[in-house]
């Protein structure tokens, strides 16, 4: 369809989302208008489990959702799922995840920690692990393919703790991760806010570590779309990406708030109270044993934060290939280029954009090296952030 | 070969009633029915059954998806429906409303019929289901109109013919809905505090 089409009848695209705070851009740019200024009539579909937007997408219910950084790059590789190629050439938002324990296991870190470092870094949680042979400590992610899991994984591994052996580690829907702790079915979590937030503030545990500390500014969440829909609808892709992109700086503007907390709080979104999403949006976080960095909030707008990443679907494909999620190994550039389209960010935004340098096209870049690198764990992220490399 | 053994996740209790009696029809041996619940992964572990039917609107379905992962405590992993050549049985049950879960290996043919009768019957449930919400609406319509005829006859001194009458004129002059315009009728009485 080209762009005079569009204007005379708008075009109908179908977005599925979850009622997290990082819906925001996507609920905004509903409200707001800017899908529609953009041609296009979006209607927004509030779905209850990853699970749900992924096979959706994939079997075209839905053209395109709210997606976690790392679904794209799942599906079309066929880990967990049957095979879909699926697409992102936006990024929504970066930053944003804690890792939370109960009180009881807290106390428990605490009478073995030396100082408090060793609660931040898992040293403390190790040698409680070393020393109760019979005790069992479960920890709780949001999806087995998410930014969550694979930060979770870091940090305990970052401590010689093997997250397959040493702990439990089960899936919890984010709205029911604060309960699941009180009653103690699980010791810790890593989720986005505002849950950490909520469970320091309600008195029932303590965040100890942002994600932004393990990994530095990485992408959360984007906008993923099945190939074939994006393939067949250029320019309704590129609409869309406008209108998330005016929504992500609208989003970041703090002046608009508390307009964006009354949206995101009613029924159709995340149909709570705006004080309950409020720490997800403002500098105020509820006084825990730990302060959240500045850095580790969750950022919506700006090139570096929207342009989507190759080195970050590098990175991710490693840790499914580390946590061995991957029944074979695959063919790590061909698959990125693939989901991870620079081209279309460029063409839609229609700025004098720069593709990102991706490592895995410079020289030096050895693919058999790195995925072995990957397994035995020697991978970390640049101290610089992700955009900065990968130190072995 | 050894029957089938099945475990039903649906929050629609009647729905879960439909599909566990078609299952049993068919055959199949339903080990566990569940609403959602906090233990769904350890209700698979415990039941350990051959595939798990879950509606795919139930917010638990992501807690399956963690058990693909062979472990100790998960010897028989259970994957997302079955072989991906089967993809068009598969689109077929994600748009009734059904994913499902299956011991890792088993063979599509095996799957196959049992996802056909979940299938079926989330369909002939949704269908049951916009009917019953036509009757309820049909009803509630007529709830309201009685009220705004009830209304007209009170403040025009009228019956119940002159009132329907006058409703029905409203509706016609301004090609809106008898509905419509009862609930016009109702708000505007109401504003001048002659509803009681």
């Amino acid at each position: 369809m080209n762009q005079s089409n569009l204007n005379n009848s708008h075009a109908h695209v179908k977005l599925g989302f979850i009622p997290l705070i990082d819906c925001a851009p996507f609920v905004i740019a509903k409200e707001k208008g800017f899908f529609f200024g953009q041609g296009v009539n979006v209607t927004l579909s509030k779905e209850a489990s990853w699970a749900s937007i992924r096979d959706k997408v994939a079997f075209q219910l839905l053209d395109g959702a709210h997606m976690l950084a790392s679904m794209p790059l799942a599906s079309t590789l066929g880990v967990g799922t049957v095979r879909t190629a699926m697409q992102t050439s936006f990024t929504v938002s970066h930053n944003g995840n804690g890792i939370t324990v109960g009180n009881g296991l807290y106390e428990r870190m605490q009478g073995v920690a030396n100082t408090p470092d060793e609660l931040r870094n898992a040293q403390a949680l190790k040698r409680l692990i070393d020393k109760e042979l019979d005790s069992i400590f479960r920890f709780a992610i949001v999806y087995p393919y998410s930014s969550h899991n694979y930060q979770l994984r870091d940090w305990l591994a970052g401590a010689g703790i093997d997250p397959d052996k040493d702990v439990q580690i089960i899936v919890v829907p984010p709205t029911k991760m604060v309960a699941y702790l009180q009653q103690g079915e699980i010791d810790g979590y890593c989720v986005g806010e505002p849950w950490n937030s909520l469970a320091v503030e309600q008195g029932i545990g303590h965040m100890l570590v942002t994600g932004y500390e393990i990994w530095g500014n990485t992408p959360e969440k984007v906008l993923g779309v099945n190939a074939q829909w994006a393939n067949q609808n250029p320019e309704i892709h590129h609409s869309i990406i406008r209108a998330l992109d005016k929504a992500c700086s609208w989003v970041q503007n703090s002046d608009n708030t508390n307009e964006l907390l009354a949206i995101l709080s009613e029924p159709d979104y995340l149909n709570c109270t705006e004080e309950q999403l409020r720490f997800g949006f403002s500098e105020i976080k509820p006084k825990g044993k730990f302060d959240w960095p500045m850095e580790a909030y969750q950022i919506f707008s700006g090139v570096s934060v929207n342009h989507p990443s190759p080195n970050y679907a590098l990175w991710i494909v490693s840790q499914m290939w580390r946590w061995q999620q991957l029944a074979r190994p695959v063919r790590l550039i061909d698959t990125i280029n693939q989901v991870y389209r620079q081209d279309i960010y460029c063409n839609a935004l229609d700025r004098q954009l720069e593709p990102l340098p991706a490592f895995m096209n410079s020289a030096e870049f050895d693919e058999q090296k790195w995925l072995k690198s990957a397994l035995e764990g020697r991978l970390k992220i640049h101290p610089h952030g992700i955009e900065k490399g990968v130190v072995f | 070969m050894t029957e089938l053994t099945v475990m039903l996740v649906d929050n629609e209790p009647a729905r879960a009633a439909i599909v566990e009696r078609a299952m049993l029809d068919n055959g199949y041996r339903v080990i566990r029915r569940l609403e959602t619940t906090q233990h769904l992964t350890q209700a698979v572990a415990e039941c350990q059954p051959d595939i798990v039917i879950i509606d795919i609107e139930s917010p638990d379905r992501d807690m399956l998806e963690n058990m693909s992962r062979l472990s100790k405590d998960n010897p028989r992993p259970i994957v997302m429906f079955a072989e991906e050549d089967d993809s068009s049985h598969i689109e077929a049950a994600i748009r009734a409303g059904v994913s499902a879960y299956i011991v890792d290996g088993m063979q599509p043919s095996r799957v196959k019929p049992i996802l056909q009768v979940a299938v079926a019957r989330f369909r002939e449930f949704q269908a049951l289901r916009t009917e019953l919400d036509s009757v309820k609406s049909q009803l509630e319509e007529r709830k309201v109109i009685e009220k705004a005829k009830g209304l007209i006859m009170k403040h025009q001194h009228c019956d119940e013919a002159a009132a329907y009458k006058a409703l029905r004129k409203l509706a016609m002059d301004r090609s809106q809905r008898m509905i419509d315009i009862a609930k016009n009728v109702i708000s505007v009485m109401e504003l001048m505090g002659d509803s009681k």
